[in-house]
């Protein structure tokens, strides 16, 4: 891959999580608003750009026996980075996103562009790699948050955006509405590569 | 063979190293600013609402009081020279998923309790997590806090939440400690408010 794709393909070809289906936990159970969406795609943005430049600085030195577990603690150190800034700077998406926020350590998108790409390219592609799928990653949760919201309820970004007589359709903020959303994007997206010719991963 | 195993011990133990005096560098350096941001959106909502004060003025009179390994965060209202409101800050210990930090309202005139806020917990949903329900906390109003709590389980006066006995004694735990804290410590603070309030500076953070 050129520099210009590295630098796109999160953002269709690779797009996580329905390209890639990977991350799909957080994808599931941050996104009922759009702002946690949001700051849930940006965290795994940060964490993504920086785990793969360090790994891909370090891809010489760490000896492969122990490159698992030197790319997690690479990992989980940012994650808690971003955890404590987090709390000092946004304390309330902080404390929504909770738990998952810790959580990114274990996204299987972080280790799996790490093994797969920055642990074999140069620094400036991995770096560009990380923001592409990074991007792609917020993308979609903030598509997915903004579908929910909006749906279930009645609010984007916490703006109403519609008159008062509209009835939440209050299933799509809870657990059963996550699946539903996700699966008919997965469905719709497949359906529209199917018809292109274009050849995904799920085959 | 040795030297790989050397080699391989070497490079985690530099990576975790490194990344461990980075975190700690940050942890502390950010601190302060957590602290702050605790206070402006937990504490300050509980302090509004058990002394109907607006949370500014009541955040700006913060006292730490430090027994032993803990160190109690202490709130005042002053009316007219005399302490009428202190809400106390305890950790209660053995909770389902770990302490349950609780704000106990109370007036110092007679030690009786305004109210009992939950500042940060982390039990189970629908479960631990029904200690947050007025209808459980309200036990604590009107308590006066000259001796011990206890659940209705070891004789005392508050009933536990049923499937939540961890969390239920972890409250009482909570509400033993500032017991304990104002048999021991009452005069200590009091001078403390005395110092601030007359110190226009306001004393120490």
């Amino acid at each position: 891959m050129n520099f210009r794709q590295t630098l796109t393909h999160g953002f269709w070809r690779d797009l996580p999580p329905f390209r890639l289906v990977l991350g799909l936990c957080p994808a599931l159970a941050v996104t009922a608003a759009a702002e946690n969406g949001l700051g849930m795609g940006l965290a795994v943005t940060f964490v993504l750009i920086f785990s793969n430049m360090f790994i891909s600085l370090l891809r010489r030195v760490i000896p492969d026996k122990v490159r698992i577990a030197s790319f997690i603690v690479v990992i989980a150190t940012l994650v808690v980075l971003v955890e404590l800034v987090m709390k000092a700077y946004f304390f309330p998406l902080s404390q929504q996103l909770g738990i998952y926020i810790p959580l990114i350590v274990v996204n299987c998108i972080i280790l799996g562009r790490a093994e797969a790409f920055a642990s074999r390219n140069p620094v400036h592609l991995s770096m560009a790699d990380g923001l592409s799928v990074g991007l792609g990653f917020t993308m979609s949760l903030t598509l997915v948050g903004s579908i929910r919201e909006i749906l279930g309820a009645g609010t984007w970004f916490g703006l109403a955006v519609f008159s008062e007589g509209f009835e939440a359709f209050s299933f799509m903020v809870k657990a059963p509405g996550a699946f539903l959303c996700l699966g008919l994007m997965l469905g719709l997206m497949n359906a529209w590569s199917r018809r292109r010719g274009e050849i995904f991963i799920q085959t | 063979m040795l030297r790989e195993i050397a080699r391989l011990v070497l490079v985690l133990g530099t990576i975790c190293s490194l990344s461990a005096a980075s975190l700690a560098y940050v942890r502390t350096s950010l601190a302060d600013r957590i602290e702050m941001q605790e206070d402006f959106y937990v504490r300050g909502p509980a302090l509004e609402r058990l002394f109907q004060r607006p949370a500014q003025e009541l955040l700006a009179e913060k006292l730490t009081v430090p027994v032993g390994e803990e160190a109690y965060p202490v709130f005042y209202l002053l009316e007219a020279g005399e302490v009428t409101g202190l809400a106390v800050e305890a950790a209660g210990k053995g909770g389902y998923g770990g302490n349950i930090v609780i704000m106990i309202g109370l007036d110092p005139r007679n030690d009786s309790v305004l109210g009992v806020e939950i500042v940060s917990h982390s039990e189970t949903p629908g479960l631990g997590a029904k200690v947050e329900l007025q209808g459980f906390r309200q036990q604590w109003t009107g308590l006066t806090l000259d001796c011990p709590v206890a659940l209705t389980g070891d004789g005392g006066r508050i009933d536990a939440i049923s499937g939540a006995t961890y969390s239920s004694e972890a409250m009482v735990d909570g509400t033993n400690q500032v017991v304990l804290l104002l048999r021991n410590h009452r005069e200590e603070i009091l001078t403390l408010i005395g110092q601030r309030s007359t110190d226009p500076s306001g004393g120490e953070s």
